[in-house]
């Protein structure tokens, strides 16, 4: 795929495309419905498994997979607009699922979440599984660091910025972005 | 301008979606004190332009007050101030008629308590332009005024008439050099003469230098002028001290005559029996009742004791001579 290509398929500014330095890296399409369903299942599972499963809320704690979710179609898609919309829309329905969070808590780290990966993704080579990792255990961080500023300022509450569940947690993210990422692989379009 | 606003896209993008959610996290949280995030943002929001528009508006108010409608509140202030001065002097006007009435009232009432003694009463409409001791009334000859007839107030006598015109009349006061009366002690009944120093004070003449005057005795008319009656008021010993041949009285005039406004005019000289109420002597020293003049005996028995002792000596005298 030429930079023309990469540009036509992104949707994107074109002058952003052009400014890519890289001309290797490609924006990937995904099936009819992959996004959608792959961002549902994520949500469904973070909201099933801590409710149904044993020992699901350490489980439910640890994990989270509309973050991976979220940064995987992020640094695939490459959009930065398409992106934070996507993570606003995930980050708002896992607050309305969990119930406990006001609606918006995780839709606005959801939304740097999915801009900045979309930004990053532009403009790095994010398909190798080590800098997926990295990637993972970074914007997990930086995740659970907007939660907090948004815990402390919007909603005057009390919130750690750094414990160990947090990091734990992250390096969870890390561990588990290897197969996800590679699972979600499977359903881009442009691999078929 | 299209391509710069697809160019930005993604950052207005951004930009709207969390401000969008800030906001739908402000409008679902409260405040420990139960007001929703949204509203204390919304108020501290509004609070300095509401600031500043009410001191825009009490700027502008201000401005109309203090200086638009100035013309109004001046023409108001020249109003007001014309009221003032109305006000003023009709107060004034009425505290004068109020004084004045006081003043014709206890000159009827003197009158009326001495019903039997023909008095004319008068207002002062004028004074003396040189030395002050002349006053002119606005009753003369037509009125039955004659020169030396006598003028007085409640408070004691004021001077006697020097010239009359055909409706005004002119009173020389006791207070003037060429005035004079009869005069006597109230208490020693000793007889002398009240002159006019030119001054505030009167003189009392011929009094023996062995007589005991004190401060704040009265003096009374002796009616020996033949323009006063006996027993008038004159007025209050102030200061006494020997002298030659005579010890010098000095006598503060019972009236006051530099606040002469309504006075009467003793317009028969005849004489009238006098009880002022204020003037009346103390029991140890009654007035003489005798109309007319008097007697040696008369004269005697109302000088009180001091006299009586005085008047003893010589008829001790006699009777010593008398085998």
């Amino acid at each position: 795929m030429n930079p023309t290509e990469i540009a036509e398929n992104a949707s994107a500014p074109p002058i952003l495309i052009r400014g890519v330095s890289e001309p290797r890296l490609e924006v990937h399409k995904f099936r009819a419905g992959a996004v959608v369903g792959a961002s549902f299942l994520a949500l469904v599972l973070q909201a099933f498994v801590p409710a149904h499963v044993w020992k699901g809320e350490l489980v439910g704690d640890l994990i989270e997979l509309p973050l991976l979710v979220t940064l995987y179609f992020g640094l695939s898609r490459r959009n930065p607009s398409r992106g934070l919309l996507l993570g606003m829309v995930i980050g708002m329905a896992q607050d309305g699922l969990s119930g406990a969070n006001p609606i918006g808590l995780f839709g606005i780290a959801k939304t740097m979440v999915g801009y900045l990966a979309s930004t990053i993704g532009a403009k790095l080579d994010v398909e190798h599984p080590v800098s997926r990792m990295v990637l993972a255990f970074a914007f997990f961080h930086l995740h659970n660091l907007v939660c907090v500023f948004t815990r402390r300022w919007l909603l005057a509450q009390a919130a750690p910025l750094m414990s160990v569940r947090v990091l734990v947690a992250s390096l969870v993210a890390a561990l588990l972005a290897w197969p996800l990422f590679a699972l979600l692989d499977k359903l881009r379009q442009d691999e078929d | 301008m299209f391509e710069i606003a697809t160019r930005r896209r993604p950052y207005i993008l951004l930009a709207v979606s969390l401000v969008f959610q800030i906001l739908l996290l402000a409008v679902q949280v409260r405040r420990p004190d139960g007001a929703r995030l949204i509203r204390v943002w919304a108020v501290e929001l509004l609070t300095p332009a509401e600031r500043a528009g009410s001191w825009v508006m009490d700027m502008v108010r201000g401005g109309w007050t203090g200086y638009v409608s100035l013309f109004r509140a001046n023409r108001d202030n020249q109003k007001l101030r014309q009221q003032l001065g109305e006000l003023t002097m009709r107060t004034s006007e009425l505290e004068g008629r109020a004084a004045e009435a006081q003043r014709l009232a206890g000159l009827l009432e003197f009158r009326e308590a001495h019903a039997d003694a023909p008095m004319l009463a008068a207002r002062v409409i004028g004074g003396d332009a040189g030395a002050g001791r002349a006053i002119y009334l606005d009753r003369g000859e037509r009125d039955g005024v004659q020169p030396n007839m006598g003028v007085i107030t409640p408070q004691g006598v004021v001077g006697k008439v020097l010239e009359v015109y055909s409706a005004t009349s002119q009173v020389l006061l006791l207070t003037d050099k060429n005035s004079g009366a009869g005069a006597l002690l109230a208490n020693s009944r000793t007889q002398g003469a009240a002159r006019g120093s030119g001054g505030p004070l009167l003189q009392l003449d011929y009094v023996s230098n062995d007589q005991e005057v004190a401060a704040g005795e009265r003096v009374l008319t002796s009616g020996m002028d033949r323009i006063f009656p006996k027993d008038l008021p004159l007025g209050i010993v102030m200061e006494t001290r020997p002298g030659n041949p005579f010890k010098q009285i000095q006598v503060r005039p019972a009236a006051r005559l530099d606040q002469l406004e309504e006075v009467l005019i003793l317009i028969d000289r005849k004489q009238w029996d006098w009880e002022p109420k204020a003037a009346a002597a103390p029991e140890t020293n009654p007035a003489p009742r005798i109309p007319g003049a008097k007697t040696a005996e008369s004269a005697t028995a109302s000088r009180g004791p001091a006299a009586e002792r005085r008047s003893s000596a010589p008829a001790d005298g006699e009777a010593k001579a008398k085998p």
